[in-house]
């Protein structure tokens, strides 16, 4: 391929702007001396000139204000949904942290009468752990369901 | 100025801030998708669907990235979700070539020269923009882009999620397809 048809494929490139500076040199040297590519060029100019200069749809206001509004509502949802997922955050860890500390503090300060009223509370924690454990394990997933299941109809609304 | 601090806003939860960047990307968004989707009932939907996701969206926006590019990336995957649910052939159906307004000849008998150019510019603005609406979705969308949107090879890139080689080619080919349109259609005319 020669020089000629090489630059002469760049010319919508170069009418667009998109080409490399050396690329640009190439032609701008080339049309200097090609009237055939130097015509082209101001042809494929014509085009993206008119390009450049189509109207622009405007909107109807009616449009924007409809989409401003639901896009404000949609604002006030999310920071609602991220502050109540910020409490439900706060409160299971919280219950979390309740619920292992509580039964050591019982022990500490019940001085282990509890257990001179009955000598098989002492090995009971385990029982009662296992049981705390699985009713958080229920809760959180139950938790997990329900976000998943509002996050679905809220991507459905 | 740029809409970093507006972002920046819309990132705190200000509604102030979500208003005023509708307001300032209202009549880009609209042409784009407009363009892309050709129907303006579709586009409007598109419109509204596209703030929706913003405000979804926008906490998870890298400031450091370009606004603008992300805003039409998520306008262009909703526009591209939506024409693969219309049926394909529907979107190379050629539009009409009928200009709103009355007749071209009652239009060009107007006595008073400067109307006469306004009306001739018109009447190439309309013949330009009914060949762009009849290229194909990649095609018009990458020229819209970058002649209506005034945006760089690299944001265009960021747009459509392709190499920088596959955004210059396919600028190529849209301006050759629609030099090829127009000098079928119109011969001998220019289109400036």
């Amino acid at each position: 391929m020669n020089d000629h048809v090489a630059i002469r494929r760049m010319l919508a490139l170069a009418a667009a702007g998109a080409l490399e500076p050396n690329e640009e040199r190439l032609v701008a040297a080339h049309i200097q001396s090609c009237a055939g590519c130097a015509a082209e060029l101001e042809e494929w100019q014509l085009l993206t000139g008119g390009l450049r200069r189509l109207p622009t749809p405007q909107p109807p206001a009616s449009l924007v204000e409809r989409a401003r509004a639901r896009a404000e509502a949609r604002l006030a949802e999310e920071a609602e949904y991220r502050w109540h997922r910020g409490v439900m955050i706060f409160l299971v860890f919280f219950a979390w942290a309740l619920t292992l500390m509580s039964w050591p503090l019982v022990r500490l300060v019940s001085g282990g009468l509890l257990g001179l009223l009955d000598p098989r509370l002492n090995q009971a924690w385990i029982g009662f752990a296992a049981f705390t454990t699985f009713v958080w394990l229920g809760g959180g997933a139950a938790a997990v369901l329900l976000s998943l299941r509002q996050r679905r109809e809220r991507s459905l609304a | 100025m740029g809409p970093e601090n507006e972002v920046a806003r819309l990132r705190r939860g200000d509604m102030d801030a979500l208003s005023a960047l509708i307001s300032r990307y209202q009549n880009r968004l609209y042409r784009y998708l407009l363009r892309l989707v050709r129907e303006p009932a579709e586009a409007e939907d598109l419109f509204q669907q596209t703030w929706l996701r913003v405000v979804e969206k926008i906490r998870g926006f890298d400031p450091n990235r370009n606004f603008d590019a992300w805003l039409f990336t998520v306008a262009r995957n909703l526009a591209i979700d939506r024409l693969r649910r219309i049926q394909p052939e529907s979107l190379d159906e050629p539009v009409s070539e009928d200009f709103p307004g009355g007749t071209a000849m009652d239009r060009l008998t107007s006595k008073e020269p400067a109307a006469l150019d306004r009306v001739l510019e018109r009447e190439r603005s309309s013949r330009l923009a009914v060949a762009l609406v009849d290229l194909s979705v990649p095609f018009r969308e990458v020229l819209t882009l970058r002649f209506e949107e005034e945006m760089k090879l690299e944001e265009i890139a960021e747009v459509l999620g392709a190499p920088l080689s596959t955004v210059k080619s396919r600028l190529r080919r849209s301006l050759d397809q629609l030099r090829r349109r127009l000098e079928t259609r119109y011969p001998g005319e220019n289109w400036q």
